[in-house]
């Protein structure tokens, strides 16, 4: 909302500097975001909230001023002399949707001049960024900056029958609005119509055929009130916004009506001449009901935490216009004035003391109970991964929810249902709500190699969307992307397990997903049988000059078997024995069935099988490897013997043989 | 006899061609000249032989230890000096630059949000979560924001489906724990959330949040003023200045919009405060009454405050960030700064 200083200036005494001004409308909630000097005036830019829509004229705004520095308030007289016929005689007006036009008023000027405002008018509206069209608009325009009730004006002589119905839209009508939009209207939008089409869409604009041109010599004069959500609707339905739709919108002052009218008229009648139709139509469904509201003055010191003199409080709400009934005791009793619908109970009257009052005098108390906060297992296992990778050089990244249904973006590696879609995207590129984490890590290396930086290693931590019954499940993936090669990034991921107290029990098996993948060099994850996550090198479609591995982990599943708990374990007191051994099996024998193999054994006092070396080459026939580990002995309680270790490793060796078929490899 | 002693002298020669490591040869050492060594278990046949024969076995014994310790040491010393560089006679530069490990950083998003649950965990807040896709009625109707109220116009919302809607801002967190929780109630909520705006160095359709709540007997809204204060003084510093101007928000009565000092400036007007001298950076108010009743708490007997604060412009403001496109795209040479 644009005011100028001199036009506040009108209707309320106050001595402050346009500056000045700013700060104190800002500390009552009126935020200042701009003033401009204009010629000899300057123009404030005042950002209103959605609930005043009493500030959306100046004169709203004057009261406020009056509220908070005191100075009086002096609203302009509208005195005016109309000629002996009754208006009746040029219009028969009806409203057939009182409930979405509560009221609904015209007055009628004839023998008009069209032509050029009076300066000081257009110089005011060309301040506040309105330009002007003729005598007539800008008056209309004029007046709904002054009081925030909007105004239009009718040519008389182009409304057929010298009907006006304010009714719901006939289907197949249409309407060229003022500023030559054409649009289809539907049933449920609310018009002005004449005798035959709809010459305004209610609240929001006025039509192209009946608006008053440089010809125009009649004018009927609509000054109404509609229904804020019906005018919402509609505007936004047909793509229209107005001055006037803002304000209706946000409800307007129902014992205003009449007064802008009246304002308008006797402008109309000073600077276009012409003679006014006897009496108005007004047409109203009902009384206004004004608000009674009681306020506690006990219930204002418990939600402030202050407490203000009842005399203070009860100046600041006559103030504002609040009409006290009754001030004894701890009760005030109060009337709510017409154009402050926001507010209908006694918290909005402690929010209007405490404006007034200031918040800035309100005491910064710290007096709130102590109360100790731990952090919860999400955050400590969320903490612990960002140090965990972070020290290892990957950086954290942050990438969209919303993404785009390329192929690559539609991976989803946790079920076979697609994404969710968002129905109303700004653009086709976020469209989509996530199923992986790894499509937006890829694009990320891909940015950083276009702008440089050839190797990254990064991770993010954030939710994918997978479709569910009401909502979305929301799974939360840690991933990572390193230029790394399989078992290095396999070993930071069992790391991490560790690093969580998880036991490496995880089951790893061949998986496949071309779109990320390397064939047959991708596994999935799976702990107590429920799938953990899955890790393999980078496809080398996805064209990366690097050895890129991905991976991504469920992260509610790490939560959950996270275990922090830690017992102290005595530290050996005898010395290990260790063996190294390389046995050649066939290719298709894996590690985890020749480690499972060994563990079963049980052998005595073998404490830790290490696999070091895989080996294939001259020395060992086609279609098998050689597989070199060491196994460690140890006792708790003595030094071990080398027959014993003998003995164990000879158990060991015999079931590798006969399990695996596995031979030991001569030095 | 001479026959095992050969034998484990050969054991020794072919096993060295194996060692490549320290540990390897310390573990050489243990194998033939330890306690239960190869050496040691020769020793063990002395008192099992004629009396006659174990002076001459003895003495070969030892002809094999000195021999064996002579190789092992020799590895030992072979391996610990490639392990430690021998000292030369060359001009040490101690000016040559250290072999920085590389480090990676937490996202500077991620960074501030710990900052703020770091502050406000001081305070006895505990960190919460909801969901990001909702419910309509959590992000609207619960939070006193009616369908077709005007300020809906401040909360253009991504929807899924009619009911169904990516969260708008995190006070949707707030009514979920007060469904599932009786005060009193202290929590903060860091999240995500979406708004269809189009990108440019100051929107994004995406961005962070963190919400805040308490509610218990007898809190007021300078309490508020005072938790506010507490946190602002211990994330921005003990000299930045804590403004209130009242403001209006569906789910607070009375709200507030909270400035800072512009730790710019000083206070005294510069381009990123717009020449105020002050920089809004949270929203807060009072819990309006028709929140707490549509989670059926007794808004007589208690009262309580929320805040939200954006995370990217918190971050924009104490880093001097102009353009919140660069926290999504993760270019490294961007978040190496932070």
């Amino acid at each position: 909302m644009k005011i100028t200083y001199n036009w506040l200036k009108e209707y309320v005494y106050f001595s402050l500097s346009p500056q000045e001004l700013a700060d104190r409308l800002t500390s009552v909630g009126l935020v200042v975001a701009d003033i401009k000097p204009v010629e000899d005036d300057f123009c404030l830019d005042i950002e209103v909230t959605s609930n005043r829509p009493d500030c959306l004229g100046i004169t709203g705004i004057a009261r406020e001023v009056a509220a908070a520095v005191g100075g009086s308030l002096h609203f302009p007289e509208t005195p005016f002399v109309t000629a002996n016929t009754e208006i009746s005689k040029f219009i028969d007006i009806a409203v057939e949707e009182p409930i979405l036009c509560p009221r609904y008023t015209a007055r009628v000027i004839r023998q008009i001049t069209v032509g050029p405002s009076p300066e000081w008018i257009q110089k005011r509206l060309k301040c506040i960024g309105l330009r002007p069209v003729n005598n007539i608009v800008d008056i209309t325009n004029y007046v709904m900056m002054e009081t925030g009730q909007p105004l239009h004006a009718f040519d008389l002589d182009k409304l057929t029958e010298q009907k006006i119905i304010v009714r719901k839209a006939r289907s197949g009508e249409e309407i060229v609005v003022i500023n030559g939009a054409r649009r289809a209207l539907f049933h449920d939008m609310l018009v002005i119509a004449d005798g035959r089409r709809p010459v305004a869409v209610a609240g929001i604009m006025g039509g192209k055929e009946t608006e008053v041109s440089e010809s125009t010599r009649n004018i009927l004069l609509e000054c109404a009130q509609f229904e804020p959500r019906q005018v919402r609707r509609t505007s936004r339905a047909l793509g229209i916004a107005s001055d006037s739709s803002y304000r209706f919108e946000r409800g307007t002052d129902p014992e205003g009506v009449d007064r802008a009218s009246q304002r308008a008229v006797k402008l109309v009648k000073d600077y276009a001449g012409g003679e006014i139709a006897d009496g108005a139509i007004d047409i109203r469904t009902g009384r206004h009901e004004t608000k009674k509201i009681t306020l506690r003055m006990e219930r204002l010191h418990k939600v402030l935490g202050v407490e203000i003199k009842r005399d203070v409080v009860i100046d600041i709400l006559k103030k504002l216009q609040f009409n006290i009934l009754n001030d004894i005791g701890n009760f005030i009793d109060l009337e709510v004035p017409s154009f402050r619908g926001d507010v209908y109970r006694e918290i909005d009257l402690i929010e209007e003391v405490a404006r007034i009052y200031g918040y800035n005098n309100i005491p910064t108390k710290t007096s709130i109970t102590v109360r100790g906060s731990a952090k919860n297992k999400y955050e400590i296992v969320e903490d612990t991964i960002r140090q965990f990778l972070t020290g290892l050089g990957f950086y954290e990244v942050k990438t969209f929810s919303i993404v785009d249904i390329s192929p690559l973006q539609s991976v989803n590696l946790w079920s076979d249902r697609v994404g969710i879609d968002i129905a109303n995207p700004l653009r086709q590129e976020e469209s989509r709500l996530r199923t992986s984490l790894l499509p937006s890590l890829i694009n990320t290396k891909r940015y950083n190699v276009a702008h440089g930086t050839e190797q990254v290693k990064i991770f993010e931590i954030a939710n994918i969307y997978l479709a569910g019954n009401k909502l979305p499940q929301e799974k939360t993936c840690l991933s990572i992307l390193a230029d790394t090669d399989f078992l290095t990034l396999k070993g930071i991921v069992e790391s991490l397990l560790l690093n969580l107290g998880i036991p490496l029990k995880q089951e790893w098996t061949g998986f496949n997903e071309s779109r990320l993948f390397m064939d047959k060099r991708a596994a999935s994850i799976q702990m107590d049988n429920t799938a953990l996550g899955y890790l393999g090198e980078a496809s080398r479609e996805l064209g990366f000059k690097t050895l890129s591995c991905l991976a991504e982990i469920d992260l509610n599943l790490l939560i959950e078997k996270s275990n922090f708990a830690k017992k102290y374990q005595n530290i050996p007191q005898h010395p290990p024995v260790f063996r190294d051994l390389a046995i050649i099996v066939d290719e298709e024998v894996t590690w985890s069935s020749i480690e499972k193999c060994i563990t079963e054994t049980k052998a005595a006092f073998l404490k830790e099988t290490n696999f070091f070396d895989v080996y294939r080459g001259k020395q060992i026939p086609a279609g098998k490897k050689s597989i070199a580990f060491n196994l460690c002995f140890q006792a708790p309680d003595r030094t071990l013997k080398s027959e014993e270790v003998d003995s164990a490793q000879q158990i060991i060796l015999d079931t590798l043989h006969k399990t695996l078929g596995a031979e030991l490899r001569k030095a | 006899m001479l026959d095992t002693l050969e034998e484990i002298k050969r054991n020794l020669q072919e096993e060295t061609k194996g060692i490549s490591t320290l540990k390897g040869a310390e573990q050489l050492k243990i194998k033939y000249l330890g306690r239960n060594g190869g050496v040691n278990d020769l020793m063990k046949l002395i008192p099992t032989l004629p009396v006659e024969k174990r002076a001459a076995f003895g003495q070969q014994i030892n002809a094999l230890k000195i021999e064996i310790t002579d190789i092992i040491e020799g590895l030992i010393k072979k391996f610990s000096s490639e392990a430690i560089p021998k000292v030369t006679s060359e001009i040490f530069d101690v000016t040559l630059p250290g072999k920085r490990p590389s480090l990676g950083k937490r996202h500077p998003l991620t960074q501030t949000i710990d900052d703020i649950k770091e502050a406000f965990a001081r305070l006895g807040f505990d960190v919460a979560y909801g969901p990001e896709v909702e419910l309509e009625y959590y992000n609207f109707e619960a939070l006193n924001i009616p369908s077709d109220h005007p300020s809906r116009t401040d909360f253009d919302t991504f929807y899924i489906k009619d009911d169904i809607l990516l969260r708008s801002q995190t006070s949707t967190v707030q009514i979920r724990i007060m469904e599932k929780q009786k005060p009193p109630i202290r929590i903060i909520a860091p999240g995500r959330v979406y708004r269809p705006d189009t990108v440019d160095a100051r929107h994004s359709f995406m961005f962070h949040q963190v919400e805040g709540l308490l509610v218990d007997e007898g809190v007021s809204f300078a309490d508020l003023k005072g938790v506010l204060n507490q946190f602002i003084k211990t994330y921005f510093g003990q000299n930045i200045q804590m403004r209130f101007r009242p403001s209006f928000f569906p789910f607070t009565e009375p709200s507030a919009e909270v400035d800072i000092s512009c730790s710019l400036c000083g206070g005294k007007g510069c381009n990123v405060c717009s020449y105020s001298g002050w920089v809004e950076i949270l929203g807060a108010g009072m819990v309006d009454p028709n929140v707490l009743k549509a989670v059926h708490y007794d808004g007589e007997k208690y009262t309580g405050f929320a805040f939200g604060m954006g995370v990217e412009r918190i971050t924009m403001l104490k880093y001097g960030i102009c353009d919140i496109r660069l926290f999504y795209e993760n270019d490294i040479r961007f978040l190496s700064q932070f």
